[in-house]
């Protein structure tokens, strides 16, 4: 086996691996968030909304008040609303009468049984990628310090992009961990190896990567489970292994 | 902060000017020119990004505002400089995808087809963008064109409002349209009205907002009525002219509170 594929073989592995010892904890954290963020601004409700993989939507993952259970799981368009708007300039806005814009999505609001007054919201991004908006609806404004919950608010993006970024390299395990050892090599012909290994590896393959995250979750959960697992994943195998193959 | 001790107050910098004669382009999510706080639009260009050609497609003539953030800092520009020569340049909106791109052409089709001041009330954090604007930076610069960008609320650098060619604003909690604050420490220069803003919207109506995006517009129609009655002006000497009438600033040897 030639270095070249010997590192990308390497660099499959680990992506392959990524999702299995990515750190658990990541949604609970960001539900955290969003219902410390709501208490702390005395607001009726907070969301975090990521834009989808081509930036086409925002799917609000997380909230945590009024409307939450109807938000949460909800898709807009990235290319309307205030939302959409604070993806697109990368700027935080604050809106202190909703009901006087004539376009502002009413629809998100009566589908989710809150129909909000205010709203402030602030991009969620790391120097690669803007990853989404944080929104808060109808905060008390007249509590002391209000006057610096934008700025706040931004520190809680920053927290939600931090904890969104390390989930993702552990998404493309592989191409960090070549992209790392290129950094820290010395000799050039290593460098361009790994560099030319890293670009070439391909994203895990999403069964997979979900089978890993699963496996993971339930050796957390203890060896009982992890055995009970393993035993259910055997009896598939020996089935498919018996049954006669499908036609083509 | 001590005063700049020139003959440069808010009388020498824009008094008598309407900022007649100077052409400032909204590069944002489009602007509605039948709003009544906005009035007349003179040039309109709406930019997208096309995947399949991988290219960068402009379309001419009237557009509608998307968002409604471009009509409110149109409006914000119109009510300080009324007599200005208004563009829309429409970059937000379509997909996000090659945005930063998109982004970056708007602002260069400003600089190259004429614009004197541009308002861009829109950033990106993208380390990528870094070397594309700070060459359209200096572009701008050398060309003596204005850009007057709206900071984040973030201590990470967005682009270009980081940049020491082009003048960063951020919200203070004033209300005078005519004031603005100096900042000694950069990257941000200047602290204007940005907070619980009456601005123009969609379909005619009016809101009442909040963001460093709105500050961005009352330097920059501050910007078009110095030029007015100053057209020689470089963009550098421009900065320094906000700097001389920045309400902050006090007579050396002064306290601060007087």
């Amino acid at each position: 086996m030639s270095p070249d594929e010997l590192l990308r073989e390497l660099g499959e592995l680990a992506t392959s691996l990524g999702p299995a010892v990515r750190p658990a904890g990541t949604d609970e954290l960001l539900r955290s968030l969003t219902e410390t963020a709501r208490r702390l601004f005395g607001a009726a409700a907070c969301s975090l909304a990521l834009l989808s993989e081509d930036d086409s939507e925002l799917h609000y993952t997380t909230a945590a008040g009024e409307g939450a259970d109807d938000v949460t799981g909800l898709r807009i368009s990235s290319s309307h609303g205030i939302a959409g708007w604070v993806v697109q300039s990368g700027q935080p806005i604050a809106i202190s009468d909703l009901d006087n814009d004539p376009r502002f999505s009413r629809g998100l609001a009566e589908q989710t049984g809150y129909v909000p007054q205010t709203i402030l919201a602030v991009p969620v991004e790391t120097p690669q990628r803007m990853l989404g908006v944080i929104s808060l609806l109808d905060r008390d404004t007249r509590r002391p310090g209000a006057e610096q919950d934008m700025t706040l608010l931004a520190l809680f993006a920053d927290q939600a992009a931090l904890a969104l970024a390390s989930v993702e390299r552990f998404n493309v395990l592989g191409t960090v961990l070549l992209a790392a050892l290129a950094e820290s090599a010395t000799s050039n012909d290593l460098v361009l190896a790994l560099r030319r290994a890293a670009g070439e590896l391909r994203a895990a393959d999403a069964d997979l990567a979900a089978l890993a995250a699963t496996f993971a979750a339930l050796a957390r959960r203890g060896a009982a489970e992890r055995r009970l697992a393993l035993a259910v994943l055997r009896d598939i195998g020996e089935y498919v292994e018996r049954r006669p193959p499908r036609p083509r | 902060m001590p005063r700049i001790d020139l003959p440069i107050d808010k009388n020498w910098a824009w008094g008598g000017s309407s900022g007649s004669g100077i052409t400032v382009a909204v590069v944002d999510s489009g602007v509605d020119a039948t709003h009544p706080a906005v009035g007349a639009i003179d040039r309109a260009v709406a930019l997208r990004w096309d995947p399949e050609t991988e290219e960068v497609i402009s379309t001419d003539g009237p557009h509608e505002d998307l968002f409604g953030h471009g009509t409110a800092c149109a409006g914000i520009i119109r009510r300080a400089a009324p007599d200005a020569t208004l563009w829309s340049v429409r970059v937000l909106g379509s997909r996000l995808t090659g945005k930063g791109v998109v982004f970056a052409a708007g602002l260069r089709w400003a600089i190259t087809q004429g614009a004197r001041v541009v308002n861009l009330s829109l950033s990106t954090g993208r380390e990528d963008y870094f070397g594309l604007f700070h060459e359209i930076a200096d572009e701008a610069a050398f060309a003596g064109v204005v850009l007057v960008c709206a900071t984040n609320n973030v201590p990470a650098p967005t682009y270009p409002a980081q940049f020491s060619s082009v003048i960063s604003v951020a919200a203070h909690d004033g209300h005078d349209p005519l004031s603005l604050d100096a900042n000694p420490a950069p990257p941000v220069d200047f602290g204007a009205p940005g907070i619980d803003i009456t601005v123009p919207w969609l379909s005619g109506s009016t809101i009442v907002s909040t963001g460093n995006s709105l500050a961005a517009p009352h330097v920059t129609g501050l910007v078009a009525r110095i030029l007015g009655k100053h057209p020689d002006l470089t963009p550098y000497e421009v900065k320094t002219v906000l700097r001389a009438v920045a309400s902050n600033a006090v007579a050396q040897g002064a306290s601060d509170d007087n």
